[in-house]
């Protein structure tokens, strides 16, 4: 690694990698190097470049809370070149990574308030940071609420954990709401029927129908496929939500991650932004000052 | 400070830049089209040129470049030497202030060590310029380098005046103290005369006062369509602009499979590809939006100055005659 060059990644061992659903894997990456992993400090919601040489490097979002400072936490999905490459790796493998990258989330901001989570799909993954950041300081935030929308339940991330959450959440004053998209899907339809009051077919939208939630004292957080902010923002706003308490993380095709290779500029001539080292995290009082971010 | 270099010392002033590295100059490869390279002797270069295609981004930005070797143990980093120094003769004004831009860029909080490398290792030699009808760095304030340079040559009638920007062009004037003599009342006057007829001589004009709510506005103009209508979507434009330093990252492997490189090469934002992210999703699926996309990007603002320094190459080179001002001037409202 050379010290002050931006490009050079690290490399980091495979601890685990664990199937979640037929195309993301949970990994979970030891650095090396001890002196850059005391310095690889990140926050939820950042991301870091990942790489398996010969094949290329894609951005990645970190998706636990930082716990230990030698180890890094990923949801993958198998979509392209690069991430095909990660899946055909084993425990015990190299993977070089850069990072992290990225604002991430405020959450010394969204402290005193409650949180809503609205995750679709992989967006989920570095929603898990803020979950696991808010619930280790759990004093310091409100009543966590999560509406996940997911296609059906084999495709849900983290299950247990979820579930978990689904079953138990409210012991801990967090709220897990669940909407599913495909009818046909069974063991969703159980979960509604056991607790029609947080699970519904549909998409993530008509969870709001479930839960009353309040915008004075309430941070949204979402992230998932660019078609659903339009949606989620479009019920915020019918509660009045401040813009600038909602919160999003975007999605771009980052090669450098520090605002260099110009894939992720968005907006137009009075509001250029990178998504790489302006965001990826928004507000959507960003949004609306910037075209083309959502 | 300024100093003036008669004709006659011209050719010893040459030499003395041989000897602080290689001197690369604007040299005439084809009827009116120039490009800088290499050059042994004064006679090569062509001082009066109107613009090369290929701006001196390249020199700082590379075309392609390793960026490291890897094999299955370790990366060998591909940063480039500190002492290899490259003089860089006959620099227009926007082409200087176009560099201070991607300065502002590559050597900001996450700096890039191969650009901070080549910057450093270069002597940046500016010269003055007539306006072509294709030039409107005027409008756009980049008209005249105020620094960014070692050494900026005017034309005057007995050699040129200059302005020195540097310590290293300082250094240099002075260890050839035999080449320059103080510029006198004439030189000074014939400066001044020179500087009026060049910002007389501008035939385009760009009005950019506030252009960047006027991009705000037009994002649904119909002019992104039209003109997209004609554009090519070559990415020409990109690659002849001083200020476009969009690259893609690419690993090459060699035949064992364990050993190879990663590059980065430049990369165009009129390419299908580069607004591509996983799963085949494009947040630029059409060239209207990639076209509206450049001219806002070239209409933002980096540290104060806008993107766009007025060389008028992307005009000057675009296969399909899409002229940059006249879309600007659409999207304004006066066409």
């Amino acid at each position: 690694m050379v010290k002050d060059n931006v490009l050079a990644p690290t490399p980091a061992k495979i601890l685990k990698s664990e199937n979640m659903t037929e195309i993301e894997k949970h990994i979970e990456l030891e650095i090396l190097d001890k002196e850059i992993a005391k310095n690889f400090v990140y926050k939820p919601g950042q991301f870091v470049e990942v790489g398996v040489m010969g094949v290329g490097e894609a951005p990645i979002s970190i998706c636990a809370a930082r716990k230990k400072e030698d180890l890094l936490e990923l949801c993958v999905r198998k979509v392209g070149r690069v991430t095909n490459a990660i899946h055909r790796l084993n425990v015990g493998d190299i993977l070089w990574i850069r990072g992290p990258y990225g604002n991430g989330f405020p959450m010394e901001k969204m402290e005193g308030s409650d949180l809503l989570l609205v995750a679709g799909g992989l967006g989920i993954a570095p929603l898990r940071g803020v979950l696991q950041y808010a619930l280790s300081n759990r004093e310091k935030y409100g009543t966590i609420t999560i509406m996940y929308g997911i296609r059906c339940y084999t495709a849900m991330l983290w299950r247990d954990e979820f579930l978990h959450l689904f079953y138990e959440g409210d012991k801990i004053n967090v709220e897990f709401y669940l909407s599913y998209e495909d009818s046909s899907d069974r063991q969703c339809y159980e979960l509604q029927c056991e607790r029609s009051d947080r699970c519904m077919q549909g998409v993530v939208t008509r969870l709001f129908g479930l839960k009353e939630v309040e915008p004075e004292n309430t941070y949204a957080v979402i992230c998932g496929p660019p078609i659903m902010y339009k949606f989620v923002i479009q019920e915020l706003m019918k509660r009045n939500f401040d813009p600038k308490k909602i919160y999003m993380t975007l999605e771009r095709r980052m090669k450098c991650g520090v605002g260099k290779c110009g894939h992720c500029i968005i907006g137009s001539g009075k509001n250029i932004k990178y998504v790489c080292k302006d965001g990826p995290v928004f507000t959507y009082w960003d949004a609306l000052n910037t075209k083309g971010m959502i | 400070m300024y100093k003036v270099l008669a004709n006659e010392n011209l050719p010893a002033f040459f030499e003395s830049l041989k000897k602080i590295g290689k001197v690369y100059g604007p040299v005439k490869v084809r009827e009116s089209s120039y490009d800088f390279r290499e050059v042994e002797s004064l006679s090569e270069v062509d001082l009066t040129y109107t613009r090369t295609m290929i701006p001196p981004k390249k020199f700082f930005v590379k075309p392609k470049e390793t960026i490291f070797d890897f094999d299955e143990e370790k990366l060998e980093f591909k940063e480039p030497p500190d002492e290899e120094v490259k003089v860089i003769l006959g620099v227009h004004h926007c082409d200087i202030n176009a560099l201070k831009i991607l300065d502002s860029i590559y050597m900001d909080e996450t700096p890039d060590k191969y650009y901070i490398q080549r910057r450093n290792s270069s002597f940046i030699i500016g010269v003055s310029c007539t306006p072509d009808e294709y030039c409107f760095c005027k409008s756009v304030g980049t008209s005249y380098a105020q620094d960014g340079f070692d050494l900026f040559l005017h034309e005057i009638s007995r050699g040129y005046l200059v302005r020195i920007g540097s310590e290293k062009g300082y250094e240099l004037i002075n260890d050839n103290k035999d080449l320059f003599e103080d510029a006198k009342p004439e030189d000074t006057e014939e400066f001044k005369q020179n500087e009026k007829e060049r910002l007389e001589a501008f035939k385009l004009e760009l009005n950019v006062s506030g252009i960047q709510d006027m991009l705000g506005l037009s994002y649904e103009d119909p002019v992104w369509k039209e003109t997209a209508d004609d554009c090519f979507g070559c990415g020409t434009c990109n690659l002849v602009c001083p200020t476009c330093r969009c690259y893609d990252v690419v690993d090459y492997v060699g035949l064992s499979l364990k050993s190879g490189e990663r590059v980065r090469r430049w990369d165009s934002c009129m390419l299908r590809k580069h607004g591509l992210v996983a799963g085949g999703l494009n947040f630029r699926p059409t060239r209207v939006e990639r076209l509206r996309n450049r001219f806002n990007c070239k209409g933002s603002f980096t540290d104060g100055s806008l993107s766009c320094v007025g060389c008028g190459r992307c005009t000057v080179y675009c296969p399909a005659g899409i002229s940059f001002v006249e879309v600007m001037k659409k999207v304004r409202g006066e066409l």
